[in-house]
């Protein structure tokens, strides 16, 4: 009986014992942001986090060992590319300028054209382009699954070897936890009335206004998450069509996932190319309408926005968006 | 009344039974040019459609399009496909007076119509011979209004959907003086309240309530919500994230059940007519039960009877939708 009983205590304590190791991960998302929806079937925990933030800086994704995630989306600017075109194994230019990962969790398509509709489905994407990371999911599943460290972690959070698919999931949960908020904007609109400068209160009353910049970067994450043609890159002799290569639809040719500024004032050059190289010169193609094509947005039109107006614009931009708490993190020690 | 009784209040509209209603469908007449908006006369029972491609309000007799109002001005909305469209929403205030709002023309320069119809068997009117038109002009820092969707008429107002300032996202009001419009003015900034663009579907619940559908971004699948306000204030009582894409229409059947169209923007095949209803397993929760699939669904209005009357672009050679509108009647809905 005595025997029985402790076996019994045995498996409690073991069960509750595991359960603590999957507990989920009560995400608190800064402030000014909606909480965050986290897929059912790719639930947060805490060591899936760590798992996917080892693989997210891990080089050994990558056919040459020398191309991690962070390479293209480093946090030490803004989560995306210093350069305008990040540069992959075989060593040349890319085609499209890294977007930031910041608050990639609330975007409903991830790419600038949108062909991925998950975190999970993108992770895998870069991994395998030969432009990219230049790496064979087979190949990289087994060669995780022959260092201890990782083929351990993916058995202890997922309950498997290390499979392509729990790759994705746990880069995609990691990059869940990089998010940006608590700005100057969001302790005003909270009711700090100092929160913000006399500058860039001006410049959130023409963000909102006459700069029609909340018409697409809307909502507590500024973005829509819709496609727009804004007309950059469109009167190249081959211009980029962007999401018309996935929807086929001749409306969206040229147009392109309207990114988060978050942060903004961190993730330069800008736009999916790249081709501009400070907020200044966003604004300029702003203020002059845009590039004339037969799907410029409707939303794009000249605006005429005075040399005092373009600094007030730039200054809410740089001082109400960026976050109290930037998520910066540092490379993680890397398992063996 | 707190906000959790109004919950209630609101709550109590959408439907408390999870079941889909079965439906029968009619084409009632066809030809139609990209038709954006119906409405059925009071008292006659006689069905209007906006036939909006052919810039003309038509009355349906025996199931061909009368001329009733022409030569509304016209625009083109959209990038690719693109529409061909005049006059959008249409609205009884009684029996002889037809508010119209325009779709043909500038943002600024867009107009609400008061018509009085012509009787069955009258010449046609032209759109210049309105009892009344206004339009919300642009102004310091305000942009101009324009693509006046849809309306919903309360006692006392007609509300108009508005698509011309996507930072506002602005549901207007325009309010009567006999058979005419008294006055227009800019009244919820719907995209301030709610952070998703562009007001289409409206109707007034059974209860007097506001009740909005944001359509979101075209590009954008399954963005689309469904607010309920109270018009005297304008104050937000609920709003919720519904799961369709574009909604184009809403409206109560007289049994007090909500529906809606949704256009579909990005993949036209999932468009149709959905029973909005409170999800079995959380109440605060409401969701589309799909009853039919429709293609490109643009309007719909209910007669007292209960049969629902739906316009729909249609589909024609390649893009060409001049001759592939429809009007619909649905019957066997709760």
């Amino acid at each position: 009986m005595f025997n029985r009983g402790f076996a019994v205590l045995a498996v409690v304590l073991l069960a509750v014992g595991t359960l603590s190791a999957e507990e989920i991960l009560d995400l608190k998302v800064p402030a000014g942001l909606k909480p965050l929806k986290i897929p059912a079937d790719n639930p947060l925990t805490e060591a899936k986090v760590e798992l996917g933030k080892q693989l997210y800086f891990d080089p050994r994704l990558s056919g040459n060992n020398e191309v991690s995630c962070a390479s293209c989306h480093d946090p030490k600017h803004g989560w995306a590319d210093s350069k305008d075109r990040s540069v992959g194994v075989p060593g040349e230019r890319l085609g499209r300028h890294s977007p930031t990962i910041i608050n990639a969790g609330y975007q409903r398509f991830q790419f600038w054209d949108g062909r991925a509709g998950s975190l999970e489905e993108q992770a895998l994407g870069p991994i395998q382009s030969p432009a990219e990371m230049n790496m064979n999911l087979d190949t990289l599943t087994k060669k995780l699954n022959a260092i201890p460290g990782y083929r351990n972690q993916f058995k202890q959070v997922f309950g498997t070897e290390v499979t392509a698919e729990n790759i994705g999931k746990a880069i995609a949960s990691f990059e869940r936890t990089v998010l940006s908020g608590n700005a100057a904007y969001d302790r005003y609109k909270a009711g700090d009335e100092a929160a913000l400068s006399e500058g860039a209160l001006r410049g959130r009353k023409l963000f909102f206004g006459k700069a029609n910049c909340s018409a697409c970067h809307a909502g507590s994450n500024f973005t829509d998450n819709g496609f727009h043609n804004i007309g950059v890159g469109i009167d190249l002799a081959e211009p980029d069509v962007g999401r018309q290569s996935i929807s086929k639809l001749s409306g969206d040719r040229g147009s392109f996932k309207t990114p988060t500024l978050r942060d903004v004032d961190r993730t330069a050059p800008y736009m999916h190319d790249g081709s501009m190289a400070t907020l200044e010169d966003v604004i300029e193609h702003y203020s002059k309408g845009g590039i004339d094509n037969p799907q410029l947005d409707e939303e794009i039109f000249k605006l005429d926005l005075t040399d005092q107006e373009k600094k007030d614009l730039v200054l809410f931009l740089k001082e109400g968006l960026a976050s109290q708490n930037y998520p910066m993190v540092e490379v993680p020690t890397l398992p063996e | 009344m707190n906000k959790i009784k109004w919950m209630g209040v609101v709550l109590a509209l959408l439907v408390s039974s999870t079941c889909v209603t079965a439906a029968e469908f009619e084409v009632v007449s066809e030809g139609l040019y990209n038709p954006c908006g119906v409405a059925v006369q009071p008292e006659t029972g006689h069905v209007f459609v906006a036939d909006s491609g052919n810039l003309k309000v038509v009355r349906i007799v025996d199931g061909k399009p009368q001329d009733v109002i022409v030569d509304f001005g016209t625009d083109v909305y959209g990038k690719g496909p693109k529409y061909q469209v005049g006059p959008l929403g249409i609205a009884f205030l009684d029996t002889n007076t037809l508010v119209v709002g325009g779709g043909g023309s500038p943002d600024g320069e867009e107009k609400l119509y008061a018509f009085t119809v012509p009787a069955v068997g009258e010449p046609a009117i032209k759109a210049s011979e309105a009892n009344s038109a206004m339009n919300l002009a642009p102004g310091d820092e305000i942009k101009g209004e324009g693509n006046f969707y849809a309306l919903a008429v309360t006692n006392d107002a007609v509300y108009v959907t508005c698509n011309g300032d996507d930072t506002k996202g602005w549901v207007s009001k325009a309010t009567r003086d006999g058979n005419k419009l008294a006055s227009f003015e800019r009244y919820l900034a719907t995209k301030e309240a709610v952070e998703v663009d562009a007001p289409v579907g409206i109707t007034v619940s059974p209860d007097g309530h506001l009740v909005v559908g944001q359509m979101g971004e075209i590009t954008v699948p399954e963005d689309g919500l469904v607010t309920f306000y109270r018009p005297n204030d304008g104050k937000m009582l609920a709003n919720f994230p519904i799961g369709l894409s574009d909604i184009t229409g809403l409206a109560y059947s007289p049994g007090g059940q909500l529906y809606a169209i949704d256009f579909c923007w990005n993949d036209t095949t999932k468009g149709g007519l959905f029973q909005l209803i409170r999800d079995e397993n959380d109440a605060a929760v409401a969701k589309p039960q799909k009853v039919s699939e429709l293609d490109k669904p643009t309007a719909m209005a209910f007669d007292a009877e209960g049969n629902l009357y739906v316009t729909v672009v249609g589909s024609g050679e390649g893009e060409d939708t001049s001759a592939a509108g429809k009007l619909l009647k649905i019957t066997g809905l709760k």
